[in-house]
């Protein structure tokens, strides 16, 4: 498994940790690290940095990382979860430095999780995108109690996986159950935590819903899900390329 | 601009009859009052109308800024004539570096930089002249704060061996779009013409340091202009590529499929139309069948409203009777009709 730490940052995060997949015109990274939006590093930046040993190229396109906040209100009837979240813009800015934008959104909801879950590609590289193939994916539970959409898929190279999961429905008694579903087509290869965005946050609209699910040995597991999950329209899913564990 | 002997003329200065002698360094040097030949050009104007200005803001500088531009001055050089070194004043370097700045739009710089910088050179590949395209291909990026300044001529006589002197500027401080820098709008802007195949076409272009004012040694060039652009251009879509006749659903897109990697690069800001949930846009040509499929993206609601909503795109890229179009059509999360779709995305 390749996998490299950073050399430091300018938001006061400690040191982060990454798998990676360096092609020569692009590179996947994953990472998952939370933050302190009152620290005084943070407050000081423009914009996020994060100081990393040489990557194989030294600028990217714009892509998408999560970024996630945890809530929790108590009421006289039981405890109620309104995590959320969204996406921030993120780019290579030169071998040693990746990028993520900085907004206000969620300043007084920290600490906050950033997830990069990113291929960072170059531009004009004198070749056109290569396709891949669409492989669904069957997400098999017993009785088939978590049901998902036709849009759940990957798409599977030697080093790494993209993949987009929609989730549709759930069977009453397994709503507040710890999930677990078995992605029968994914490589047994990857180990990730991946935000599921969607399903309706009453206290907080702008930018409803964000969960967490982790995925090990082809089985995506999640317990802690936001309020309005299933609400209709707010559809949840799941967006990421993921590093396989077979890079040296 | 004649170089004599010191011996000969030595403390000889002052002008007449268009002749203006000065002392440079123990040298004496006679200048010929020279006259613009050829019409000038809108950029021409501004660039005299901004020396003029800065020339003028000289003497709003305070003692000690003046001192330091004079500190600068004495490290660094102006243009060496027959092997000599030539000085420079501080006020001629204020403006040198300030008119450079101005033209790459920076403001006014008012207190000299630390020191001399040291400004790389340009490296590229290859530079394309048609009647279509003019661009610079293969360019060895630099970061910001340097930009590239592009000088180009007219086209000449394919005989003609130096023609240098007859270069304006085409781009005053430009940054290379991933390795390219396309001048053919601003050199039919600018010349006034397109290049004519056949001809030959001179080039100048050096970096310059937008944050001091300070450019690099310029790279001399020229090129034949032939009648096809010799590499294939990116396959990308953006406004400029859209047919203006249709209705297309975006106030801003570029996708560029340029990656050769297995993502396409999405940038789209989608407004949705006709209650349904995806947004088209509508090609005046055809796409390249390699990177006609369906795509995937994410996108985060950029409405009027505050909402930052995270959603899922597919994108479906079609050919269809000699044009192609788009569609952004919305997957997960909520569906803000107003989104912003970004970041690299796979095709299958």
């Amino acid at each position: 498994m390749a996998m490299f730490n950073s050399t430091g940052n300018n938001f006061g995060a400690g040191q982060i940790s990454f798998k990676d997949y360096q092609a020569e015109n692009y590179v996947v990274l994953n990472s998952k690290f939370t933050f302190d939006p009152t620290n005084a590093d943070y407050q000081a930046c423009d914009q996020l940095e994060i100081y990393v040993p040489d990557l194989s190229i030294d600028r990217s396109a714009v892509g998408a990382v999560f970024i996630r906040f945890v809530e929790d209100q108590h009421w006289s009837w039981g405890d109620s979860i309104y995590d959320g979240g969204s996406i921030l813009k993120s780019w290579v800015k030169d071998k040693n430095t990746i990028v993520i934008e900085k907004q206000p959104w969620f300043d007084q909801n920290g600490p906050l999780i950033i997830y990069i879950l990113t291929l960072y590609p170059q531009l004009n590289q004198g070749a056109n995108t290569i396709k891949g193939t669409q492989q669904r994916l069957t997400m098999t539970t017993p009785d088939n109690y978590l049901r998902f959409g036709y849009e759940t898929f990957m798409v599977e190279f030697e080093h790494w996986v993209f993949i987009h999961l929609f989730f549709s429905g759930c069977t009453y008694a397994y709503r507040d159950s710890l999930w677990e579903v078995t992605m029968e087509e994914l490589p047994a290869d990857i180990t990730a935590d991946v935000p599921i965005c969607g399903g309706g946050n009453q206290f907080h609209p702008e930018c409803d819903g964000m969960a967490e699910a982790h995925i090990e040995n082809k089985v995506l597991s999640n317990q802690r899900r936001v309020m309005g999950f299933w609400d209709t329209g707010h559809d949840p899913f799941v967006y990421a390329f993921l590093v396989r564990d077979n890079n040296e | 601009m004649q170089a004599l002997p010191s011996i000969a003329f030595g403390g000889f200065s002052g002008s007449a009859k268009g002749v203006t002698a000065r002392q440079v360094a123990g040298r004496t040097i006679l200048s010929v009052k020279s006259w613009p030949t050829g019409q000038t050009t809108n950029a021409q104007v501004a660039r005299r109308t901004s020396m003029s200005k800065i020339s003028k803001s000289w003497k709003l500088l305070s003692n000690d800024q003046m001192r330091e531009w004079d500190r600068l001055a004495e490290h660094t050089s102006g243009q060496s004539a027959f092997g000599q070194k030539a000085e420079i004043s501080g006020m001629n370097l204020y403006i040198r570096l300030n008119v450079n700045r101005a033209m790459a739009g920076e403001a006014l710089l008012s207190s000299a930089p630390a020191g001399t910088v040291a400004v790389p050179n340009v490296e590229y590949s290859q530079i394309a002249v048609t009647p279509e395209l003019v661009a610079i291909t293969g360019i060895k990026h630099q970061a910001s704060p340097y930009k590239l300044v592009v000088k180009m001529s007219a086209g000449q006589s394919a005989g003609i061996s130096n023609g240098w002197s007859k270069t304006v500027i085409i781009t005053p401080g430009i940054e290379d779009d991933w390795g390219e820098a396309d001048e053919t709008t601003l050199y039919l802007k600018t010349i006034g013409v397109e290049p004519v195949p056949g001809q030959k076409v001179f080039v100048e272009s050096y970096w310059m340091d937008t944050s001091t004012g300070f450019s690099g040694q310029p790279v001399q060039d020229s090129v034949i202009v032939t009648g096809e652009a010799p590499h294939g251009r990116r396959v990308r879509v953006t406004m400029d590529t859209l047919d203006p006749t249709e209705d297309n659903n975006v106030t801003a897109i570029d996708v560029d499929f340029s990656t050769g990697a297995p993502v396409a690069q999405f940038n789209a800001v989608c407004l949705g139309h006709s209650n349904v949930a995806s947004s088209e846009v509508h090609l005046d040509k055809e796409l390249p069948a390699e990177v006609i499929g369906t795509g995937i993206c994410l996108g985060r609601a950029n409405d009027p409203n505050g909402k930052i909503v995270a959603q899922s795109y597919l994108v479906w890229v079609r050919n269809y009777y000699g044009k192609a179009d788009m569609t952004f059509a919305h997957r997960g999360g909520y569906y803000v009709a107003k989104t912003e779709c970004f970041g690299a995305g796979v095709m299958y």
